[in-house]
């Protein structure tokens, strides 16, 4: 018996070119189904996902993701046994950062604490968009790592517009294109995934790659273990000692 | 090697053959190494690259234990230095625990075995070009990239920078000039400001250049890193 991603994957996929494009509510649909199911996605508690960042010689970190429900989420990032700690619940955040002599907790900025806000919706952005307030356009398709893939633009409900390419065939992410503001210049960020794999029934990439528009440079991180609905205290998302202002 | 090189190599390693510990600071985060100073104000840890001092008034706790750069060192010392594959299996080993620094120390010793040996030239960030293995900083530069504040990129994306700079001087001195206009009679004594000002901002500038390492793009996986920690250890606290 054919399941039910299977379904929705061939009602996409059968959508070739010279026949109508799929609507979004189909591409997305499909996309859910790939992953493993609304209800499989919407089961994440929490998650935590361990890995290893490079970007060349001399920069290597290990590098640890936790989030929780509803919108926490906590970064580690490990160089030479120094561990420097971000921390978000949505709304404001904290850092304690040795290698920039931020020894004891100090306030995230408010562009960061936005940045994280949007990596803590532990479902990502398309699931249940219209419920979250965001919009998705198909902005066309467009091939990516020689695969064709589906451009969705997504615009969030805090305003910020980034595009997300589902692969045609896989309905698997593929790649990210945001913009970020570098020293008050806007710089296209292109993040690309790949090597999916099922932890708890559900796909989660496994390497990562980040490219900045113009640089040579890439910063590649490979997820080495993924844990569903691990058990994490609340207290590692909140502040523990006086912020420094 | 000879007999002279393997003993500075091994007299390299001793600072790492000791105890290890790691210093958990409050409210978050952690520096794990050996702790070469306490006082009852400050603590200073040698994480293998380097030494980083930290107030006592900043530590939750210290926890002495046995390290990843203990292990490092037992497992190098047994190492014989023509033993290509163990030295390889240590870097990658090093590199798996996060001792960037062990990795490279690791990796160089591949190098001094098998100079051209692929994996370890890649590590340590040469990159082969016309069948030679140069750095990764000349490899952008056969390749036109240019350098803008300690980060490579395309000409044209390096403009962009300069001009949004070149911009916000230009603002800037337009706005000093009208200050200027004002006071006619304290222009000098401004002039000579804006000339200490110019003077600090570019010491600022080149300070911030060796403080900072290449910037951190985390493109939506993480958050909050802006730059690679600096190598440069004068700029450690």
């Amino acid at each position: 018996m054919m399941t039910l991603a299977a379904v929705l994957l061939l009602a996409v996929t059968a959508a070739a070119p010279a026949t109508p494009s799929p609507t979004v509510d189909e591409i997305v649909a499909g996309y859910v189904a790939a992953r493993g199911g609304l209800k499989k996605i919407q089961s994440i508690q929490s998650l935590r996902q361990k890995g290893h960042a490079t970007a060349g010689a001399d920069r290597h970190a290990l590098v640890t993701r936790l989030l929780k429900r509803p919108h926490w989420i906590r970064f580690e990032f490990t160089v030479q046994g120094v561990t420097s700690v971000y921390v978000s619940d949505g709304e404001k955040g904290w850092q304690v950062s040795p290698f920039d002599a931020d020894m004891s907790p100090k306030p995230l900025s408010d562009e960061v604490v936005s940045e994280a806000a949007e990596q803590a919706d532990i479902e990502g952005p398309l699931v249940g968009w219209k419920e979250k307030g965001h919009q998705v356009e198909l902005a066309g398709r467009e091939a990516v790592g020689g695969q064709e893939a589906y451009k969705l633009k997504l615009t969030l409900k805090s305003g910020a517009v980034r595009y997300e390419y589902l692969d045609v065939k896989s309905l698997n992410l593929v790649r990210t294109d945001s913009t970020r503001q570098v020293r008050g210049v806007a710089v296209q960020m292109q993040t690309t995934f790949a090597e999916y794999k099922k932890t708890s029934g559900i796909l989660f990439p496994r390497l990562i790659e980040i490219a900045a528009a113009g640089r040579p440079q890439r910063l590649r991180i490979v997820v080495d273990s993924i844990e569903v609905n691990p058990p994490l205290s609340d207290a590692l998302f909140q502040v523990s000692a006086p912020v420094q202002p | 090697m000879n007999k002279r090189s393997l003993l500075l190599f091994l007299l390299f390693l001793l600072p790492t053959m000791l105890f290890a510990d790691e210093v958990f600071l409050k409210g978050a985060g952690s520096i794990s190494g050996k702790i070469v100073e306490q006082t009852d104000t400050m603590v200073t840890v040698d994480v293998g690259g380097g030494t980083m001092g930290v107030m006592m008034s900043r530590v939750e706790r210290i926890v002495k234990e046995r390290h990843p750069l203990d292990d490092y060192a037992e497992r190098a010392n047994k190492l014989g230095p023509h033993d290509l594959n163990g030295w390889r299996k240590l870097a990658r080993w090093a590199e798996a625990e996060g001792l960037s620094a062990q990795s490279r120390q690791a990796y160089k010793q591949v190098l001094v075995i098998a100079p051209d040996d692929k994996e370890a030239n890649e590590a340590l960030g040469f990159v082969l070009l016309d069948g030679r293995w140069v750095t990764v900083e000349q490899s952008y530069l056969a390749q036109g990239y240019v350098k803008y504040e300690g980060e490579w990129m395309t000409p044209a994306a390096a403009q962009m920078f300069q001009q949004s700079a070149a911009a916000a001087q230009a603002a800037e001195q337009a706005g000093r000039d009208a200050r200027l206009a004002e006071a006619d009679a304290m222009l000098a004594e401004n002039r000579a400001a804006a000339a200490e000002e110019k003077a600090a901002e570019e010491k600022a500038r080149a300070d911030r250049e060796a403080r900072w390492g290449p910037p951190v793009n985390l493109g939506g996986w993480g958050y909050g890193v802006t730059t690679w920690p600096t190598t440069n250890t004068d700029y450690w606290p």
